[in-house]
């Protein structure tokens, strides 16, 4: 397949934005179809990226500042750009038929998608910020015009939030390339081999833990979360959580596994500590809340923390299991948001209090509640969904590295189980509310997305190895630590990064390698 | 065009009692004019009509089956065929319907309803043996009929003379005669009712509960269908109207024997002989009324709303869990599961009705609630008839000139509508014609 073909995955959704503004504002269906179109092509294109692997694609376009169009798809790359297209067509799906000034809202999303396709495709790091920066703008114009009653708010700080980790970003990468003694080389594979002095990789690594873990976001940089995640349209959100934030995790996998991976190694331990405190930090505020959406931006918080005790972890394992928790927690999340999107949509609220009884037959919403009951319990890491592997392969790989952290992030799993029952119980069972009970059922096609994500969900916790299968060779070659229990079957790729020794800040730590991992040639 | 005269007002009566301060005053001075607890409207009437009519084809089934249960199955130790009441029964001529009645109150025909017959055939799939269609479910739903009546057996205590005959050695000495004739050459029955005789008893007492209310509802089915009839000839000019026609009903079957006979064989052993001299008024429908409209029991299945919300009182008398009180939207979870019931009035109602809910709320999807909803409508109306009964029977009339007489009635009004000044009652919903 031709190289081109990665800028056709830009071009579809671009085009598609420029042309909405040739339909008639008075049509939102007919701009959503069009908008829903572009990104689905953009899916059946990746689909097709991901049978017949294209070549990278490389055109100058500033090589005096280093900057090179530099876009390819690889194991880690392109499950996220599925991902992404999927999510954004889902978006587009959601979104009500009769949405208000239509053809700004999707060329908005749009361009969010445009931003982060871009970002996973970027093989040159600035490319990678300049996409990576790209996506703050529209998604901010999203929450501050169609956002909540406090949509200014959480618009303005979302932006701050954003600004603080794009600059962040930005000077980690611009180190990355001026403190490189090998010279200035922006792009993936020379900064793969990048000689940088210890000082100097601890601070990048710092500031693009800033950067990623604001994007992610992990505790204590979580500020803009739950207000936006609050305030957010649904079609918003559900692209924020599913798919914008997984910018963070991909940027904390490759930028900091990958490039920088004797600070990582050195820093794991309070990596790994942070994950945990997200996780359980997550979970114990999602229990405490009273409206849906505040709790699962808190719910995926502490999602996020076992993503990143995994990438601290950066066994084979727990990179398969980071990568997997990535996929799957970006359709879970959007399901969850879809499914809330529907029960607000109908009952105009989604106070946990002021529902009760969506699971009746005859007078609730019993098709959306039971999508949510299954997207709760997928959240929850029920087996037979998609959050099960995940979580199995994140626990199973961080163990042997951190055991305190796996330990704790263990019970915050457990935990997901209380706030998600304690929701389902309290929206899904009881009485009905005669008075409140005034709604008419949702439609099928208004729960197509929601029904897509649900068979999506039980289709990788039936079949965990289309989870996994995406990045084994990428993740096994970026671990840093071996797993030392695991038997050689064919269906597991272990580790094939040679036991190394890495310089820590405080001195030299050594990597124990396993005697049943299989060294590279 | 000339504008139009006002008439002249009319003289101003002073009242000769204040006004009421009741909470529900305005459901007060409408018993007081003669009135229903339910607003007088065309669409109240033409709800409560309909869905009499839909009420009464399974309730000419379940008066058929509970007499049979209580006459022929008895103490059945395997009673799996108890819902396939035999065509004796099917074909019993109603005493209250039919040109071979005394007292015809249905201008109809005294066997089981056309429109009855017609879905023990078919059901809502297709025509198929009679087991079939129980095994599929797709039948009358006997099961809340005998939840009626073991909220009027477990209630007990609801006047009338009845239920302490139960524990009479006239009773015992009857039973006891019944239960031998029926075992009569099964030696393992015998011997466990010679160890567990009570327990055989208690068994006898139920079936006698079984008579009782297949006798009362016996007189129930053909006042509805007669009522349908003549709503559908423009017979009622309002709800006052349909409720009067009840209260006359009440007082004309008010004396009817209730009595529980079994059948061994060819023999009649008379368990509660009609020279007791129970009568449906005291006996049956009062207990009824009092068990089933007001207070029943909490859902009984495994996951009960009622308990997890602390709402089960100590006191059995305290109980309301009625049709007056349930919650008709979380279908099954309140009161005697109206749900089995609405199912049962699915398949009757008339067309009128159908269209009326079409037009509301989710239209054909959620029937079931709506029916319920104007179930719950007809029983306050219902409800209302007996009170008016109870007025007639133990006060004053409504026209009395004595101010004393006027405020006793007053009083006993009051002392009804106290009964739902309780939150879970549905009194105040059914004035809106907006609960649906």
């Amino acid at each position: 397949m031709t190289p081109y073909t990665l800028l056709l995955l830009l071009a579809l959704p671009l085009l598609a934005g420029l042309a909405l503004s040739f339909l008639p504002a008075g049509s939102p269906q007919r701009v959503r179809s069009l908008a829903a179109l572009a990104t689905a092509s953009q899916l059946a294109v990746a689909l097709l990226c991901w049978r017949q692997p294209p070549a990278d694609l490389q055109l100058a376009w500033l090589p005096k500042l280093g900057l090179e169009l530099d876009l390819g798809l690889d194991g880690l790359s392109l499950p996220l750009v599925l991902l992404t297209a999927l999510l954004s067509t889902m978006a587009m799906l959601s979104a009500p038929a009769d949405q208000s000034r239509p053809r700004l809202f999707y060329a908005l999303l749009l361009a969010t998608n445009v931003g982060v396709v871009g970002a996973f495709l970027a093989r040159n790091a600035l490319l990678f910020v300049l996409a990576f920066e790209l996506v703050l703008i529209p998604t901010t114009l999203l929450v501050a015009i169609w956002g909540g009653p406090r949509r200014a708010g959480a618009a303005i700080r979302f932006l701050l939030y954003g600004a603080v980790s794009g600059l962040s970003l930005l000077a980690g990468v611009l180190a990355l390339g001026w403190f490189n003694a090998n010279g200035l080389d922006f792009s993936f594979s020379g900064l793969a081999q990048a000689d940088l002095a210890p000082r100097a990789q601890a601070w990048i690594l710092a500031l693009l833990l800033l950067a990623f873990g604001l994007k992610l976001p992990i505790v204590p940089l979580h500020g803009w979360q739950p207000l936006t995640y609050g305030q957010a349209p649904t079609p918003v959100v559900m692209l924020l959580g599913g798919a914008v934030s997984k910018l963070g995790a991909y940027g904390l996998l490759r930028f900091g596994v990958g490039f920088l991976p004797d600070t990582w190694a050195a820093w794991s331990p309070w990596i790994a500590a942070a994950g945990a405190v997200s996780a359980v930090y997550g979970a114990l505020n999602a229990i405490a809340q009273s409206d849906m959406r505040r709790l699962m931006a808190y719910s995926s918080l502490g999602h996020m923390g076992l993503l990143v005790l995994a990438l601290a972890a950066a066994t084979p394992l727990a990179l398969q299991g980071a990568v997997a928790q990535i996929l799957a927690h970006g359709l879970i999340v959007a399901l969850l948001f879809a499914c809330v999107g529907l029960i607000e949509r109908r009952t105009g609220t989604t106070e946990i209090a002021e529902l009760s009884g969506l699971l009746n037959p005859l007078r609730g919403l019993p098709v959306s509640a039971a999508m949510l009951l299954l997207a709760l319990m997928a959240a929850a890491g029920i087996p037979g969904l998609a959050g099960f592997p995940a979580e199995l392969l994140v626990f199973e790989g961080s163990w042997t590295a951190f055991p305190r952290a796996t330990l704790v992030c263990l019970v915050a799993s457990g935990l997901t189980a209380v706030y998600a029952v304690r929701l389902f119980n309290r929206v899904g069972f009881g009485r009905l509310d005669n008075d409140r009970a005034d709604w008419q059922p949702t439609r099928w096609a208004e729960r197509l997305p929601a029904l897509a994500l649900t068979l999506l969900v039980i289709g990788f916790g039936l079949w965990p190895n289309a989870l996994v299968g995406w990045s084994a060779t990428e993740t096994d070659a970026m671990a840093l630590r071996s797993q030392p229990f695991l038997a050689v079957s064919p269906s597991v790729t272990v580790a094939t990064a040679p036991p190394r020794t890495v310089q820590g800040l405080s001195g030299t730590i050594a990597l124990i390698p396993s005697p049943l991992a299989v060294p590279s040639s | 065009m000339s504008p139009a005269i006002a008439p002249p007002p009319a003289p101003v009566q002073a009242p000769l009692i204040p006004p009421s301060e009741h909470r529900w005053a305005e459901v007060v001075h409408r018993l007081e004019a003669g009135g229903s607890m339910l607003p007088d409207t065309p669409e109240n009437l033409m709800q409560i009509i309909g869905i009499y009519k839909a009420y009464a084809v399974p309730m000419d089934f379940y008066w058929r089956d509970l007499l049979y249960i209580a006459e022929r199955v008895f103490l059945n130790p395997l009673p799996a065929f108890k819902y396939f009441p035999s065509q004796e029964y099917l074909d019993r001529p109603n005493a209250y319907a039919g040109e071979q009645s005394q007292l015809p109150i249905w201008r109809g025909g005294e066997k089981a309803h056309p429109e009855l017959l017609e879905f023990m055939a078919k059901g809502e799939t297709v025509a198929m043996p009679k087991l079939l269609h129980h095994l599929w479910h797709d039948r009358i739903n006997m099961e809340f009929a005998e939840a009626c009546m073991q909220a009027m057996l477990w209630h007990q205590d609801l006047g009338g003379r009845f239920n302490d005959y139960l524990a009479s050695e006239a009773y015992r000495a009857n039973a006891d005669r019944a239960i031998r004739a029926y075992f009569k050459g099964n030696p393992l029955m015998l011997g466990l009712y010679k160890l567990f005789p009570e327990m055989f008893l208690e068994q006898v007492k139920q079936l006698s509960y079984y008579a009782n209310l297949g006798l009362f509802w016996e007189v129930m089915a053909p006042v509805f269908f007669e009522m349908s009839d003549l709503f559908d000839e423009g017979g009622f000019k309002g709800v006052p109207d349909a409720m009067d026609f009840l209260v006359n009903g009440i007082f004309a079957v008010a004396g009817r024997p209730i009595y529980h006979h079994v059948y061994v064989g060819e023999e009649c052993i008379e368990v509660i002989p009609k020279s007791e001299g129970f009568t449906w008024l005291y006996e049956a429908a009062l207990p009824y009324v009092e068990a089933v409209f007001y207070r029943t029991s909490p859902f009984r299945g495994t996951k009960s709303y009622n308990a997890q919300a602390g709402q089960i009182p100590t006191e059995q008398a305290d109980f309301h869990y009625g049709i007056l009180y349930a919650d008709v939207f979380p279908v099954g979870s309140a009161g005697i599961p109206p749900t089995l019931l609405m199912q049962d009035m699915l398949h009757f109602l008339p067309p009128y009705l159908q269209e009326l809910y079409a037009q509301h709320k989710r239209g054909e999807d959620d029937q079931l609630i709506q029916l319920g909803v104007t179930f719950q409508r007809s029983m306050y109306n219902v409800t209302s008839a007996v009170i008016q009964a109870l007025r007639c029977a133990l006060l004053y009339p409504l026209d009395d000139t004595d101010p004393e007489h006027l405020l006793a009635n007053r009083r006993f009004f009051e002392a009804q509508l106290d009964r739902f000044l309780r939150p879970e009652a549905r009194l105040g919903a059914i004035q809106s014609q907006d609960y649906r």
